[in-house]
């Protein structure tokens, strides 16, 4: 629209408040396009993508072996100090982690300790709802990392979920990538 | 026999538009909130109920399960009755309203208004005009810089928008010849009074959205800077009594505006029962106050004086004038 069609600064906008109708016709439009709620997690769930710092995981190599091979890198790179690792030699002559406990109440999910493993054991999954009572459970052992889920394969998209306050928030739906909730923003 | 059964529909008539008020700020609540949800593209309540609709329920529990604090500095009584003068100056102006003609029930005729007042709308401003004084006290006793500040806007706010409002209806009085609310709607049976009176809609519904203390004239309780204004240091079911009035409040103006302006109970093309068709435009009024807050900022309190003074009163004379020469 060119300037001199746009009658919002001339008087004939001024006396019929062009000012204020427009900004009525604004709210109406937006009250009737859709919401860009995310109803989490009573409906819908927002699924992480790949690169997404979530719950740390352990790996094991092609032989079901832990692949981590206690080198105390990540607890040395650590900024807040949270992971702690005791190692021992298995009956195969390897060094293993006796103990491999990651306090993730004090965690900041910087994924340092992902770029610093030389073995390629440990990294922060998808898993983003891990919250509890008591701050002890947050501490984190070796065989419970182990069962962590990975990282995702895909993400970004929005699923149908359902809250179960029994266990945990589920995921009921089995679709890999749900709807693109970025393309329902309406931008004007 | 007659007269008591005369009195007992009267009675009856009063307990159900008593119980309709109270229930109704209910469901605008929720309404509210959903519009304002929407409006910002969020959903509003969800959790309470189908789409949150148990919601203002569920506040009212927690209204009326709330301490019931007064501040240690208070004036006690005041603090006390100021709900209450708030509260019922907006329940005794729906004795004047008609809702509409007359409704057969078994048989009978019953009419849909507790009293044909020949001066209903004089009666009308004078009662609404009571309802400052709960605002004032409110903001008096609670001996709170806040209140008090909110209750002197609200003080200045209410008597000037009200000169306005009431000159702006005369327009109307003076086409239907009646100040009685029912003699008004019946005058505009052919042509509602908006196609005569546009000024004069325009000065009452500025100056009834002023007094009902809505956006853009929230200046009473202005959460931005003044805490919550008059009622900032009232609590559970006090706090609801201020809520109440003024959702009843609104529900007035809206109607008011309907029977002034928009015909009241008369149809047009769409042939529906009266009372539905008040409802209707009713409901409609409902959501332009709550459409007007969820998209105009507030004005500044020396642009509301002057809004006030220097332009709707000019405006609402020259409508008299205007009217009276042309009409006379």
């Amino acid at each position: 629209m060119s300037r001199a069609w746009d009658r919002t600064g001339t008087w004939i906008g001024w006396a019929f408040f062009s000012d204020l109708s427009n900004a009525l016709a604004l709210t109406l439009g937006y009250m009737f396009s859709r919401t860009v709620t995310m109803q989490y997690p009573d409906k819908e769930k927002w699924l992480p993508y790949s690169r997404y710092r979530g719950h740390h995981f352990l790996k094991r190599d092609e032989e079901g072996e832990i692949k981590c091979v206690a080198c105390e890198l990540c607890a040395r790179i650590c900024p807040c100090d949270c992971i702690e690792v005791v190692p021992y030699e298995d009956e195969r002559g390897n060094r293993r982690p006796a103990k491999f406990e990651i306090d993730t109440a004090r965690c900041l999910f910087c994924g340092l300790c992902e770029d610093a493993c030389p073995a390629d054991a440990i990294a922060l999954g998808q898993q983003y709802e891990f919250s509890s009572f008591s701050s002890r459970d947050l501490v984190i052992g070796r065989d419970d990392l182990l069962t962590k889920p990975g990282k995702a394969a895909t993400g970004g998209g929005v699923v149908a979920a359902r809250l179960d306050t029994k266990k945990d928030v589920l995921v009921e739906a089995s679709e890999p990538q749900g709807y693109n909730w970025w393309r329902n923003i309406r931008r004007t | 026999m007659e007269l008591i059964v005369a009195l007992g529909l009267i009675v009856f008539k009063v307990a159900l538009l008593i119980a309709m008020l109270l229930l109704l700020p209910l469901p605008l609540t929720w309404l509210e909130r959903k519009i304002a949800g929407h409006m910002q593209q969020r959903m509003g309540p969800m959790r309470v109920g189908w789409h949150g609709l148990l919601q203002p329920v569920a506040d009212g529990i927690k209204l009326l399960t709330k301490e019931d604090h007064i501040p240690a500095e208070a004036d006690r009584f005041l603090f006390k009755l100021a709900p209450i003068l708030a509260l019922a100056p907006p329940f005794v102006v729906f004795v004047a309203i008609p809702f509409g003609e007359t409704v057969s029930v078994l048989g009978n005729e019953i009419s849909l208004y507790v009293s044909n007042m020949n001066v209903a709308l004089l009666f009308v401003f004078a009662v609404i005009g009571l309802e400052v004084y709960g605002v004032i006290f409110g903001g008096w006793a609670a001996n709170s810089k806040y209140a008090v500040l909110g209750s002197l806007r609200t003080c200045a706010q209410m008597i000037s928008y009200e000169i306005p409002m009431g000159f702006a209806v005369i327009g109307v009085v003076m086409l239907a010849q009646s100040m009685s609310l029912l003699d008004i709607v019946r005058a505009q049976a052919d042509v509602w009074n908006i196609v005569y009176q546009p000024v004069g809609f325009f000065v009452f519904f500025v100056a009834g959205l002023a007094e009902a203390q809505r956006i853009p004239f929230d200046l009473a309780e202005a959460e931005g800077d003044l805490g919550a204004g008059f009622h900032t240091e009232y609590s559970g079911i006090r706090f609801a009594f201020f809520m109440v009035s003024e959702y009843v409040i609104m529900l007035l103006v809206s109607v008011l505006s309907v029977i002034l302006f928009f015909g009241g109970w008369n149809g047009v093309l769409i042939p529906l029962p009266p009372l539905l068709w008040f409802a209707l435009k009713v409901a409609f009024f409902v959501y332009v106050f709550m459409w007007f807050r969820f998209t105009f900022p507030r004005y500044r309190y020396d642009q509301l004086m002057a809004i006030g003074w220097k332009v709707l009163l000019p405006l609402s004379m020259a409508n008299i004038i205007i009217t009276g020469i042309v009409f006379s």
